[in-house]
């Protein structure tokens, strides 16, 4: 491909030891003589500047480190679709299958379609360019996927291809640097899966461009940069019109680090199934069982998660926890186990906005599933208790925790020492606050004080 | 002509042959009840497909009413796994008779599966056999299914195997083995069941693939994205491996692989029978066509440690021998190409004895993704199949928990109350000794 300096060359794709880019100038740059081509690299990084040079401005780039001037021979144009085509098969074997060929002219470059329903376009290692303007000779009115991987293309150039293909089911532009600008309204309608990922100028308001594709069933937002998302149409707890097919959701490698997303995913009516790895609201590996949980009670229609099945017994268990975990603010923001008395604050419906249907469906949580249970430790099972001597009115109180487990017997060798009073002396009886002037006899040595039911802030009465 | 037999033995055989006549029905266009799909309009690959009854032929036996009967035979010794295919999607596609299963199992016990509990089967399941051998115009070998660990796996196998080789001694048979993945058991007693399966079974078996649950679930979690994968998962991914190794008996191809030349070619000493299975490219669904794979890219693929379906690192080892098959669009030429390629590199070693080491099958079918799974339809696909010293590093793990164990007897008289002696325990443990100091000695140097 020599055809370096021809106005032909502009808006080409080039590949440059494995980096890609699109040619945006050719010509001379004095002072150095012969030809250069200026590039603007797919990465902002990998140039040299923003396409200006001792001050004359040759080319626009997006970023001030994007461009650089490439000599034409260092340069690989790729091959075109044809020609790629004829060296894998036509050169030595020649085809081993048949093939049903239809060959449709595109503008002015002669282009061969091999396959039968479905075929796919050899991309990358192509530069697609548009001639502009030019009359369509044909469509292709039996293809089904349409793959154009990093080749460049903006939206409206999709939209444009979509237009030759009105019966395309899987579109795939990943690492695109695509930006929706507009909402497709005769094309794309029979689409079920679309791939953007990788273009990470994509934000949550240009979905909202594509959410009326009405066979949309697959969508995949691989590493866009998204941390949010949002449907205003519907309110709380109820379902968007938009996306309205929609049933596997891939959002890997994101920026999603609030649990509001899962809410608002609650609100697509067909969801079915959802990819959300490597976010940093996930990533923490401690508690990946329970985040899996959490997204689980969240999106009450999700039959799969992380390609792993819900099982229902999985989805009551997550579900059962997460009334759990949010029973005490649930409480404070208003909550009662009588439905008429209940009365939810705003703030807890947005956050939780399942939880009123989880009420119904198990029934609203008891105060006994909401105690916090505490930690056991040695020091939660000991009982505080007061001693006093009833007979002595000089000696001063005590307060002394003590194990439950501990014996009478044990006690009462322990206040010997303290008392310096032999042990077959003692009489010990307790009284509770809640019972006040009842007496209860502590006889056994050899039962233990929980035996006798000793609680917290009970007073041990000692005589001698 | 040239047919094969597959027997499932055991949950873990069941299992995995549930799978993959799932996948053989779909490859051939089988529907569950085993009547085959018309050629319709949108069922074009299958019209494409030269539809020959040789193809279906090696695996699937016709009846005079045009179904498709497997020809597999599916064994274990307690009800509850059999009946899950009984009641399952395929439950028409067998015949009850080729579905058998046993009263009380082996308990995870070698010597169960083997003496007490496996001899009253035994019968049974050789009558059957023959049925359907008899069926065959021309039989070719045995492909057995099992896994390493359990009770009816390892004693029922190495039984079977050694009336197999009385009655069949002419035919091949391979086996699919599960190997113990290392750090993740499922049985505690798991090294005794494969140290004593192994001796009983080496000398009755021509080639045996491993794989080890490890290394798969490490590949479905890292590249297939699944959290957690299930059995199912792991199983689908065995056995795109197990349809390469057979593809060439099912489909035209240009360069066809037969079961005998796996073993002329992989197999340089009898008891070397031990190759390394790896698969690539394995790809997401999600991540499809985001790469072009391409053959040079598949083949160097298949030679990294995360694409093998066994936990070993070649580069501690050296390579004996090495078989590749490729299935889809591949053409020769680029072969050639990857193969030169791949022999200049440094990490590959090849021994000194065994100078050129591949061998390349191609076949036109590309691989045949199962619906609603996790991996990506691709346009080809390679199974390599590699004889490695390196392997040694498994067996050598293995016989360093089975001497733990059996330093304090621990766990011994469970064998020994069915029958067993401890005689056999030490002869099966010398057996595996030599077996490791024979890779030893064929990885040396001149």
């Amino acid at each position: 491909m020599s055809d370096t300096l021809t106005p032909d060359v502009i808006g080409r794709r080039v590949e440059v030891n494995g980096e890609h880019a699109t040619v945006r100038f050719a010509g001379v740059v004095p002072p150095v003589a012969g030809p250069w081509l200026g590039v603007e690299w797919d990465n902002p990084e990998r140039g040299k500047h923003d396409g200006s040079h001792e001050g004359t401005v040759y080319f626009k780039c997006r970023h001030p480190t994007g461009g650089s001037f490439i000599r034409p021979n260092k340069v690989n144009f790729g091959t075109d679709f044809l020609t790629a085509i004829k060296n894998r098969y036509v050169l030595e074997d020649g085809p081993e299958e048949d093939r049903k060929e239809q060959i449709v002219t595109l503008g002015n470059k002669p282009v061969e379609t091999v396959g039968f329903d479905s075929l796919m376009k050899q991309q990358s290692e192509n530069k697609l360019k548009f001639p502009s303007g030019s009359a369509l000779t044909g469509t292709f009115s039996a293809l089904k996927v349409l793959v154009l991987n990093q080749t460049g293309i903006t939206w409206a150039e999709v939209l444009w291809c979509a237009a030759w293909c009105p019966g395309l089911e899987e579109l795939y532009l990943e690492s695109n640097n695509i930006v929706i600008s507009e909402r497709p309204t005769d094309v794309l309608q029979t689409v079920k899966l679309l791939d953007l990922s990788s273009n990470q100028l994509i934000d949550e308001n240009q979905l909202y461009l594509i959410a009326h594709l009405p066979r949309l069933e697959q969508l995949i937002l691989s590493d866009v940069g998204i941390s949010s998302i949002h449907f205003p149409d519907a309110g709380i707890g109820c379902k968007t019109s938009m996306f309205p097919s929609l049933q596997y959701l891939v959002v890997n490698d994101n920026q999603i680090s609030q649990w509001s997303f899962f809410n608002e995913l609650d609100k697509l009516p067909s969801l079915r199934a959802l990819s959300c790895l490597r976010n940093p609201l996930t990533k923490e590996d401690k508690e990946a069982n329970m985040t899996r949980q959490l997204i689980i009670a969240s999106i009450g229609q999700l039959k799969t998660l992380n390609k792993c099945e819900i099982l229902p017994k999985e989805r009551r268990t997550a579900e059962l926890d997460y009334r759990k975990a949010f029973g005490n603010e649930w409480k404070q923001a208003g909550g009662h186990q009588d439905p008429d008395k209940n009365r939810l604050s705003e703030e807890f419906l947005r956050a939780h906005p399942r939880y009123q249907f989880l009420c119904l469906k198990y029934g609203a949580p008891e105060d006994w599933e909401l105690k916090t249970q505490q930690p056991f430790m040695l020091k939660n099972q000991l009982l505080t208790l007061k001693i006093k001597y009833p007979d002595q009115l000089d000696q001063k109180v005590l307060e002394k925790q003590l194990p439950g487990s501990m014996t009478i017997q044990k006690v009462k060798g322990w206040l010997s020492r303290l008392l310096k009073v032999p042990v077959s002396d003692l009489l010990l009886s307790y009284e509770s606050p809640k019972e006040p002037g009842i007496e209860i006899k502590l006889e056994n040595d050899l039962q233990s004080l929980r035996f006798y039911s000793v609680e917290n802030e009970d007073c041990l009465l000692v005589r001698w | 002509m040239r047919e094969c037999l597959s027997i499932h033995i055991g949950q873990a055989g069941i299992q995995i042959g549930d799978a993959c006549w799932e996948l053989y029905c779909l490859e051939h266009g089988i529907q569950p009840n085993g009547v085959v799909l018309d050629s319709q309009p949108d069922q074009l690959e299958n019209a494409k497909m030269e539809h020959t009854n040789a193809s279906f032929d090696t695996f699937f036996c016709e009846t005079r009413a045009g179904k498709h009967v497997p020809r597999a035979l599916f064994v274990d010794l307690e009800p509850t796994v059999i009946d899950g295919i009984r009641t399952g999607q395929h439950r028409s596609l067998f015949h009850p008779e080729q579905l058998l299963s046993g009263k009380e199992d082996a308990a995870n016990n070698y010597a169960r599966g083997r003496y007490s509990v496996g001899s009253k089967v035994i019968d049974l399941v050789l009558e059957r056999t023959r049925k359907l051998a008899e069926q065959c115009g021309g039989l070719q070998g045995f492909l057995i299914f099992r896994s390493f660990g359990g009770g009816t796996g390892s004693g029922f196998t190495s039984l079977l195997m050694e009336r197999l080789t009385g009655e069949y001694s002419r035919k091949t048979k391979l086996e699919f083995s599960v190997y113990p993945a290392p750090r993740i058991s499922t049985a505690v007693v798991e090294p005794y069941n494969c140290v004593l399966t192994t001796h009983s079974t080496t000398e009755h078996t021509d080639c045996t693939f491993i794989v080890d649950n490890e290394a798969i679930y490490d590949i479905c979690q890292r590249k297939l994205g699944v959290e957690r994968p299930s059995y199912a998962s792991i199983n689908r991914l065995m056995v795109q491996a197990v349809s390469s190794i057979t593809a060439s008996l099912r489909f035209e191809g240009p360069l066809n692989v037969d079961l005998i030349e796996f073993q002329t070619n992989l197999v340089p000493y009898p008891r070397i029978h031990f190759p390394m299975t790896a698969f690539a490219p394995i790809v997401s669904a999600d991540k499809a066509y985001r790469e072009q794979f391409s053959v040079s890219d598949i083949t160097t693929a298949c030679f990294e440690s995360s694409n093998q379906l066994v936990k070993c690192d070649p580069r501690l080892g050296k390579y004996m021998a090495c078989c590749l098959l490729y299935r889809g669009d591949v053409v020769p030429k680029e072969v050639n190409a990857a193969i030169a390629a791949m022999k200049s590199r440094h990490s590959v070693q090849f021994v000194d004895w065994c100078p050129t080491g591949f061998k390349v099958g191609i076949n036109n079918r590309p691989p045949t993704v199962m619906p609603g799974g996790d991996l990506a339809k691709v346009h080809r696909a390679v199974c390599m199949l590699s004889n490695t010293t390196a392997i040694v590093e498994a067996w050598a793990r293995l016989d360093h928990k089975f001497d733990l164990m059996y330093a304090k007897r621990a766990f011994l008289h469970w064998y020994l109350r069915e029958g067993m002696e401890e005689a056999e325990f030490l002869e099966a443990r010398e057996d595996l000794a030599a077996l490791e100091r024979d890779y030893e000695e064929v990885g040396q140097s001149f």
